[in-house]
């Protein structure tokens, strides 16, 4: 039996097909994200990786910022209780998850079975979120799935004091004007972004073990010093940017046996 | 007697568009003074013959109250501050505004020099209500408004007059504290919606007016069949749960509000005018009563408390904490509620409360994501 997760993002849109509520059949991540043919396009590529047909999933559950206009979909769920299922599935000892996503950042509790017993999102600001980083990457004219490389080839973080985002864009740029390296600016966005992140997550309490999802996690930059900042060890499954769609499948398939 | 939904539409309109009653009660030929958030001595107001009518600001992304307030002040004085600036309340003949935080003391400044055709009469309550002094400053402080409240009703304001009012106010206090039991009965005709209707209405109606109709309301619910919810229940805490969007993603959430801790809504209600000698005095002693609201200092804030009792008495599943952006008063007292009811097994979320956006994307997200942890 078969259950598909998507979480249509706000940046990028991932798949995930789930055998038996158990086993990850396939994935797939497009970049575009809500309001874009992101939802079409990552549906079609991940029935395409084993080559599978619509009606072969016996459930589709969708989660993300996109989950209440997509069609075909049987039930919808927000994406932080699938996020949290979704890393439950990856990593069960973990207690804490911090998800850093496109356009919004969240800290989450969750017990041995993996449900939520409380969270903290950020308020309506970009800082430290995916698209400060977007912007940042922008600013400096670098990839932004490079960052995290750059970052971690650092001597002197330079220091980054703006949290919001137009405020700090600025300050980025003049610490370009004062010909810093590029090496060190990015150490400072991270900085930024982990302190920014930190304080949710104490906000929220950290107990251990903690994890992080979203497309965030990636960047080992980012993690490092956000390890510096919680003062715990941060576990990064390789799936972590898919753990709303993993936890979507999850929760689809535990729909059906209820 | 209407009937039901008609007499909720009412009081649903009245909420929304306060400045037909204003409006209205002009062309009646009264006078109407604005009375800022939180604590007004309103009955001052009502006892000298004119309408007390509150100033709560609305949802407006501002342009021209940048000019003398920060975008990082609490929302609702800029939404206030704008609409003044712009002319919305045109036609009040003053408005009172109590200094209850470091925003107020701000905005007194802000709207003598922005809204020069509506005269502010500022109080302050004393903030250390433990001292010898601190009644007395306080009725003295009530006089003086009275004063100038007898200067724009062009009449002395008597003893008797207050007493009056006071009585009014205290009966409809009662009736407001009724319906909230009333509702509680009957959530699926009480929504999130039309109970914070019922609760804002009373701001901008003559108390006598607004009571009679909230009695109406209760005696028709009375006659209903007592209703079993079986969605969620919620308390709310925090200055206001606006805008309405936001009440209505509870109620798709199949959430009802048992209770709340709201300075727009229950917060007015909860604290009687005490019995006394002298009116003034009354007066004064009701703000010395007053207990579990972040502008009014304890030793022990007994908000957590109160919000526990009231989720616990009310069989409530969660506590949403409607938080005011840059209500630095609510923020400091926030840390303090969410662990406390926390540790009393209630679950809690913090939604972002802002008159300057209508963007309720996070706040969906939030509460369906707070029912699905429920």
């Amino acid at each position: 039996m078969f259950t598909l997760g998507i979480d249509i993002g706000s940046t990028a849109c991932k798949a995930v097909i789930l055998q038996d509520g158990a086993r990850v059949e396939a994935r797939a991540v497009v970049p575009l994200g809500t309001g874009t043919s992101g939802a079409g396009d990552v549906l079609q590529k991940v029935l395409a990786v084993k080559n599978r047909q619509i009606e072969d999933m016996e459930r589709i559950l969708v989660t993300g910022y996109g989950r209440f206009t997509f069609a075909g979909a049987d039930s919808q769920k927000s994406e932080l209780s699938c996020h949290a299922r979704g890393v439950n599935f990856l990593f069960p000892s973990v207690r804490t998850i911090i998800d850093i996503g496109g356009q919004d950042i969240k800290a989450m509790r969750v017990n041995a079975k993996g449900f939520l017993e409380n969270f903290v999102m950020n308020d309506k600001c970009a800082a430290g979120t995916g698209k400060f980083l977007d912007v940042m990457a922008r600013i400096i004219n670098v990839k932004v799935n490079d960052l995290g490389e750059i970052g971690l080839k650092a001597t002197e973080e330079v220091n980054i004091s703006n949290t919001c985002t137009v405020f700090a864009e600025s300050e980025v740029i003049s610490k370009l004007s004062a010909a810093v390296r590029i090496e060190d600016l990015v150490a400072g966005i991270h900085r930024s972004v982990a302190k920014r992140v930190a304080s949710l997550a104490f906000r929220n309490g950290i107990v251990p073990e903690v994890a992080m999802s979203g497309g965030v996690a990636l960047n080992k930059g980012v993690v490092a010093l956000l390890e510096e900042e919680i003062k715990r060890n941060i576990l990064v499954h390789e799936d972590c940017q898919l753990a709303g769609a993993l936890g979507a499948a999850v929760l689809a398939y535990e729909e059906l046996h209820k | 007697m209407a009937d039901l939904p008609e007499m909720l539409a009412e009081l649903q309109s009245v909420a929304d568009s306060p400045k037909k009653m204003l409006a209205k009660y002009l062309a009646q030929g009264k006078k109407v003074v604005g009375c800022f958030p939180i604590y007004t001595p309103a009955e001052l107001v009502h006892a000298a013959g004119m309408i007390p009518m509150g100033v709560w600001g609305g949802q407006v992304n501002p342009s021209v109250a940048g000019q003398y307030a920060p975008i990082f002040i609490c929302s609702i004085m800029r939404s206030c501050l704008e609409f003044g600036m712009l002319g919305k309340y045109k036609g009040l003949s003053a408005v009172i505004m109590p200094i209850l935080c470091d925003s107020f003391r701000g905005m007194s400044g802000a709207w003598r020099v922005g809204v020069k055709d509506i005269p502010l009469i500022a109080l302050i309550q004393p903030q250390n209500r433990e001292v010898d002094g601190a009644r007395e400053f306080l009725a003295a402080e009530y006089g003086v408004v009275k004063e100038k409240l007898e200067e724009i009703a062009g009449h002395k304001i008597s003893g008797d007059a207050i007493e009056n009012s006071i009585a009014i106010y205290n009966s409809h206090n009662a009736t407001l504290r009724e319906f909230a039991r009333a509702a509680n009965r009957h959530l699926d005709v009480i929504t999130p919606k039309i109970r914070h209707a019922v609760m804002k209405s009373a701001h901008f109606m003559e108390k006598a007016e607004h009571a009679a109709k909230v009695k109406d309301i209760v005696l028709k619910l009375a006659e209903l069949p007592e209703h079993k919810w079986t969605g969620r229940k919620v308390v709310l805490t925090g200055i206001t749960a606006e805008p309405g969007d936001l009440l209505d993603i509870l109620a798709e959430n199949k959430i009802a509000v048992v209770g709340d801790d709201l300075a727009q809504e229950s917060r007015q209600f909860r604290t009687d005018i005490p019995a006394g000698q002298d009116p003034l005095d009354r007066l004064a002693g009701q703000w010395l009563s007053r207990s579990a609201c972040s502008v009014v200092h304890e030793k022990t804030s007994a908000r957590p408390d109160l919000v526990i009792k009231l989720a616990k008495e009310n069989r409530a599943d969660g506590v949403i904490i409607c938080l005011m952006s840059f209500c630095d008063v609510e923020e400091y007292e926030y840390p303090l509620l969410a662990k406390t009811t926390a540790q009393a097994g209630l679950p809690s979320v913090c939604i972002d409360i802002d008159q300057s956006t209508e963007n309720s994307g996070q706040a969906r997200t939030k509460l369906q994501t707070f029912v699905e942890m429920l």
